[in-house]
């Protein structure tokens, strides 16, 4: 079984400082981390393939050339090969046009099923799996919250979707386009002590738009016709407040709250 | 030997009750408190022991030991089980450890002579109660002081929280009881203090059950006056001048029986309530009412001295409070196991290394440059830091302090935070010319640099073991580098 990964490189969002006085996001030496939705998507399917080690997994990232150390950790967390579709002039590309390019990649491209994680931290527009699933003319699903691998054996796969209020089960043709999301708990593995200097440079292919052959006007902000009327950060769920007294009960309530959280 | 055999061979030198081959008690017995993670992981890498033994009698442990001897089967020797330095962990395929918890009694309690004799498996806080009602302390007071337990502490030259007046345990020992591989039973005598060639006390303490098995052990006891005791804190403007009073206060011969300095990061975990993002100095004058007011006066003459550097005095309240809830219990520990099972982290690891008042504070700095500059994992750290908490007049120690959040496998957390970690103190400390390890014993993973530690001397300890271990049965890998053991390592 051959599985492709889509994922994503984003900025760690989570870890942005806030400057209280300028009161604006830090932005400055923020590093890149593989989007988690897209992290548990690679991670089902290295538990796949360290069930059935003849899986074939290969990720398939859109990216500047510089994710290159990021993508290369993921291959020494035991994945097969990693495919980086870079090339200047796909810079400034819409989600329609980046599902374009990806698409067309995997036009020519063996799998049996694709991966993709169902929300990005960064853009958080879930664009791309279903827009490259409809090019593709393959079926998708979103929030994915558990996927039943031993039915990857025949020509469907039964997965279970959070519908928001239930859990759904849903039997899907293959190939299709899964999109998992964080609340599987599918988590990646680290890399072993062994494997972090392991050269893993001949298992990395960059194609370029000359492998895709695009003209200029296609891609790029040339090519992207999305117009952004207005973008806004989401707004976060505001936590339920407590307050307790200097007493017994209290103390104990931040002793057990302390405590859920690991910090004693 | 198969291992059947081997079993049988004890059959018949002790009853079943005292041989225990339960797999989940072999499995906690593979390993200490080094790789405390990847032990409550249950990824452990190193071969369980084959059985664990509860000998009665010296007579039974030199029994076992004789039959280990001939038989050519490693030994590791417990008590107490608080070794955090790989100590107690089995790096052989047959492996048998002999724990001392049965030889628990306390056999003489003398407060003419001022001394306490106890059996290796008498834990220090039950002969610590015991002299409390007669109105004296044993004076040895570890973090681990609960758990702990007399043959442990004195195999690994253990030191207490207030040894800058009562020393560490190598002051304490005035004679011992020790079972050799060949059988030979020593007993070393109790004397105030003699001229009768070589200290041989100092063969089985520290010997790390490398040498020798310590079966039986008489310690000095002291007057104890715990309405005297007064206790100092301070904020201060950072380590080195924390470093600079301690040594103003011990050089000027006063013992208080804590003497403390912390770096900000360090003081933040500890005294968060009060630290307002300084350092912090402290002490604790103990003894009869002229001692103490003899040492305060010390104390309060040094603080005065280098008033420059203080930056306020906190209530002394807060820091005998501090005091109060400073030792582990065995709830703690398995409250940390827990922790570390539910979620991917734990307290942290320490690295104890000891200099000369010139040394240290350069050692400090080195140390914290560089693993800020060269440890690859540096962006994990959440805590990095020390203190001060034992001095002499020469010098002082410096427990170095690092937490972090583990993005590894369990089983690679050592190799890939730790020992990185560890390597860098230990390199700086020997660079200076100080002591890798002040109190924790070198255990199997310092056991690369035991050479450097010792240089022309290592001769001395090589001698040691050909003489009383010629067969090596006794705990391999520990204090002496082992290269079937590097697999462990590297």
């Amino acid at each position: 079984m051959k599985i492709v990964c889509l994922v994503k490189f984003i900025s760690d969002v989570a870890n942005f400082l806030y400057d209280y006085e300028k009161n604006v996001l830090v932005r400055e030496n923020v590093k890149l981390i593989l989007n988690p939705d897209d992290a548990c998507a690679l991670a089902f399917a290295l538990e796949v393939k360290a069930r059935r080690p003849d899986t074939f997994v290969e990720i398939v990232t859109m990216a500047p050339a510089s994710v290159l150390p990021l993508v290369e950790d993921l291959l020494r967390r035991n994945a097969d090969r990693a495919v980086i579709i870079s090339d200047r002039l796909f810079s400034g590309s819409d989600t329609y046009v980046t599902s374009k390019i990806i698409a067309r990649y995997l036009e020519n491209t063996e799998y049996d099923i694709i991966l993709t994680g169902t929300h990005s931290l960064d853009g958080d527009t879930s664009h791309v799996p279903s827009q490259v699933a409809e090019l593709l003319k393959m079926e998708q699903m979103s929030n994915i919250v558990r996927v039943y691998d031993e039915s990857l054996q025949g020509k469907t796969v039964i997965v279970e979707a959070d519908t928001d209020k239930t859990i759904s089960k849903y039997e899907i043709a293959l190939p299709c386009i899964l999109s998992i999301g964080k609340d599987s708990k599918y988590k990646l593995p680290f890399v072993r002590y062994k494997d972090l200097e392991l050269d893993v440079n001949d298992r990395v292919s960059v194609i370029k738009n000359e492998n895709l052959s695009f003209s200029e006007a296609e891609v790029g902000l040339q090519g992207s016709l999305t117009k952004v009327k207005r973008t806004f950060a989401r707004k976060l769920q505001s936590k339920e407040k407590t307050v307790v007294c200097n007493d017994e009960e209290g103390i104990e309530t931040v002793y057990n709250f302390l405590k859920s959280k690991g910090f004693v | 030997m198969d291992n059947q055999t081997l079993l049988d061979g004890l059959k018949c030198i002790l009853s079943q009750e005292q041989i225990d081959t339960n797999y989940d008690n072999l499995y906690d017995a593979a390993a200490d408190r080094y790789k405390k993670y990847a032990k409550a992981r249950k990824v452990l890498d190193v071969p369980v022991p084959t059985a664990i033994v509860y000998p009665r009698s010296v007579d039974e442990v030199r029994t076992l030991l004789v039959y280990c001897n001939e038989n050519s089967i490693n030994v590791i020797p417990r008590s107490g089980k608080t070794a955090t330095e790989g100590g107690l962990e089995n790096w052989k395929e047959q492996t048998l450890v002999i724990d001392g918890k049965y030889l628990n009694k306390i056999l003489n309690v003398d407060l003419y002579n001022m001394e306490a004799t106890v059996q290796a498996g008498v834990p220090l806080q039950t002969l610590e109660d015991e002299v409390r009602k007669l109105g004296c302390t044993t004076g040895h007071s570890p973090q681990s002081k609960p758990i702990a337990q007399y043959g442990g502490l004195v195999a690994t030259r253990s030191i207490g929280q207030f040894s800058t007046l009562y020393g560490g345990i190598e002051d304490m020992v005035v004679g011992l009881e020790c079972v050799f591989p060949d059988g030979h039973i020593a007993r070393i005598k109790n004397v105030s203090r003699r001229a009768g060639g070589p200290d041989i006390r100092h063969i089985a303490i520290g010997n790390e059950g490398t040498l020798c098995y310590i079966t039986e052990v008489t310690v000095k006891l002291f007057k104890f006056y715990p309405e005297n005791s007064k206790f100092y804190g301070y904020l201060i403007q950072d380590i080195d001048t924390g470093i600079k009073l301690l040594r103003e206060v011990m050089v000027n011969g006063y013992r208080p029986s804590i003497a403390r300095t912390y770096s900000e990061e360090d003081a933040r975990q500890h005294f968060y309530h009060f630290y307002k993002g300084k350092s912090i100095l402290i002490f604790m004058a103990e003894g009869n009412r002229e001692i103490v007011n003899a040492t305060c006066a010390g104390i309060e003459a040094a603080v005065d001295k280098f008033k420059d550097g203080i930056i306020e005095q906190v209530d002394s309240k807060l820091i005998s409070d501090w005091f109060d809830h400073l030792n582990w219990s065995q709830q703690d520990i398995d409250d940390e196991v827990q922790g570390m099972i539910d979620n991917d982290k734990h307290d942290g690891f320490t690295t104890e290394i000891s200099a000369n008042w010139e040394a240290i504070p350069k050692i400090y700095h080195n140390v914290i440059n560089r693993i800020k500059s060269e440890f690859p994992r540096a962006d994990d750290l959440t805590m990095l830091g020390g203190h001060s908490s034992h001095s002499y007049i020469n010098g002082t120690n410096m427990y170095f302090v690092y937490n972090y959040n583990i993005n590894c496998a369990p089983e690679d957390e050592m190799r890939i935070y730790h020992h990185p970690l560890q390597t860098i103190i230990v390199e700086e400390t020997l660079k200076l010319g100080g002591s890798m390890c002040h109190h924790h014993g070198i255990g199997k993973y310092r056991n690369e640099w035991t050479k450097e530690e010792h240089g022309t001397a290592y001769y001395m300890l090589e001698k040691l073991k050909e003489a009383f271990d010629p067969n090596g049965i006794m705990n391999f890998g520990t204090i002496y580098p082992q290269k079937e053991g590097v697999k462990y390592q590297k």
